[in-house]
Parts: C-alpha cells; structure tokens; sequence
C-alpha cells in the first residue's frame, strides 16, 4: 500500500485511451451497488467457475471493484488498499443515474394514467 | 419527436444531435457534445463535477422547488391533436418561460446577496490576520540642520504682444525698428 503516483501517470496514453472506450468499460457504480452487491449475486460472482480467458482463471474477483486478480494475496492485499477503500467510500452513496439527470433538467415523470381532469383531450375522441 | 436529456450535463438533445451509448444492460445514455461522452468514459461522477446541472442544482446554485418547473414532463399518453390546445399551449410556454426568468433572476440576486455578506467578512478577516502578521520596521528620522530652498517661480512678462495684430508679436516677420 505505497503511495498513489498521480503525477507521470500518462507515459503510456494509448492504455489509457484504450481503457476508456466504450467497448472495454467496466461495470458501473449503479450496476455494482444494485445488482453485484446483492448477497446472492455476491456468493455467485465470487464462487466463478474456471475461466480460462480471465485473470487468474475468474477465481479471485474483487466485487466492488469488479476485478479479478490473479492470485488471493494479491486480492487480500488489495482489499488493504487506498483504491479498494476509496471505491467503498463511492458505494456508500447511492450513484448517479439517467433519472437524476432528468430530474436535475427539470423533466418529471407522469404516472401511466392521469388524471381525467389533468387531460381532457385524450379522452376525447 | 423526443427532446432527451443529456446524461452528464443535464441541457437538452435534439434529433439528430450528440451521441447516445446503449450499455449492456439496455440502459440508453444520452449525450450532448464529445464532451459530456468523454467525461463518461473517464467515469466522472457528474454530481462532483461544477458545470453540470446536478451539481448546480445539489449545490443549492439554482431553484429545486418550483412551480414553473413542474410542467416539463414526459408524459406517455398521446393526445389528439386539437388545434386550440395547441396555441394555447404555445401562449403558456412563452409566459411560463417569462415568469420562470424572474423567479430564477430573484433566486440568483438572493444568492448573490448572501454570498457578498460571506465574501466581506471573509476579506476583513484575512484582511486582519494579514496586518497583525506583518510588523513594519519604522525608518530612522533624520533631522536636517539646514532648511530646504525655496525656489521662486520665474516670472517673464509677456508684455502684452498679440499675436492676431501682424508684425508684433509671434508672427513669422521679422520685426522693424
């Protein structure tokens, strides 16, 4: 658990482009607190059967993180580790979603039936 | 037609314009610019990032609670096309849309007035600690013995010569005895 080097980061850009787009994104904060966290979905994403294509064959998978590693030390040690416990602090709250969004524009949602008084038009034929 | 809602910014998309990413899990994010979709991908909270409407509107920078903001809706029920409905929706918007300007105009002069209470209290104290931090070594005075000239102005008399009279003065002849 050394220092986070924040500076010099970005010799090697093409990873860094790479990472970012939008075919190899990782899982969201919303899909990981709604779906991943779920104790059920936790028992099965931790328990992975053999995978020969993932980081240590898919058997050492940090849920929050949503990452795999290669061994069990290497998994414990990064649960010791600042970014393992900065992205718990981030799980605490609840995630930004497409709702919020809308919200925070100012477009609210109506409910499946209005109101006949609401709209009199579509009732009318 | 749809005006969707940009993902991280919040401002509106039009048909035909921005990007949108359909995730895995069939949810649509809608962008406006390059920008907004560049902030996704580096998986920026929008919440923490200051230009985007969520944080303005979490910062308690613009109005939440409002009646003009509460017509905006997406309303899945189609309604028959009534030619009176429509204009007088046209008239609501323009006046809903000149209403909501004033309320929003108010709400920022409010704002602005408590932040300036903030702001000059926050300067007299920085003010204050500056001035009592910073002590000033007093130069030595020096008596002078003797005291200072004082020089009388000049005087010339200009002895009334004009100028518009030709031949006296600063006209280009010469003069003649």
């Amino acid at each position: 658990m050394g220092r986070l080097r924040r500076s010099r980061t970005h010799h090697a850009q093409r990873d860094v482009h790479r990472a970012s787009r939008t075919r190899a994104r990782t899982r969201d904060l919303d899909q990981i607190q709604l779906i991943d966290l779920d104790p059920k979905n936790r028992a099965a994403l931790e328990a992975q059967a053999l995978d020969f294509e993932k980081p240590g064959l898919a058997q050492h998978y940090c849920v929050e993180c949503a990452k795999y590693y290669e061994t069990d030390v290497a998994l414990r040690s990064h649960w010791r580790s600042k970014v393992h416990k900065r992205r718990c602090k981030e799980l605490k709250e609840p995630a930004y979603t497409i709702e919020e969004a809308e919200r925070a524009a100012g477009l609210g949602r109506e409910g499946k039936r209005p109101l006949s008084s609401e709209v009199p038009m579509s009732t009318t034929v | 037609m749809r005006i969707e809602k940009c993902y991280f910014c919040s401002t509106n998309v039009y048909p035909g314009h921005g990007s949108a990413f359909v995730r895995n899990d069939a949810k649509v994010f809608r962008f406006c610019t390059s920008k907004c979709h560049k902030n996704f991908k580096m998986k920026r909270n929008p919440r923490k990032v200051r230009w985007t409407k969520a944080f303005r509107k979490a910062a308690g920078k613009e109005m939440t609670i409002d009646s003009t903001i509460d017509f905006e809706k997406r309303r899945n029920v189609p309604i028959r096309y009534d030619r009176e409905l429509v204009q007088t929706t046209v008239k609501a918007i323009k006046r809903i849309g000149e209403i909501k300007q004033r309320r929003e105009h108010a709400f920022w002069k409010q704002r602005m007035a408590a932040a300036r209470e903030k702001h000059r209290a926050h300067r007299i104290k920085k003010l204050a600690a500056k001035t009592a931090a910073i002590k000033l070594v007093e130069p030595i005075a020096v008596e002078s013995a003797e005291p200072e000239k004082i020089l009388e102005k000049i005087k010339v008399s200009a002895k009334g010569r004009s100028a518009l009279i030709q031949g006296e003065g600063r006209s280009m002849g010469m003069d003649i005895d």
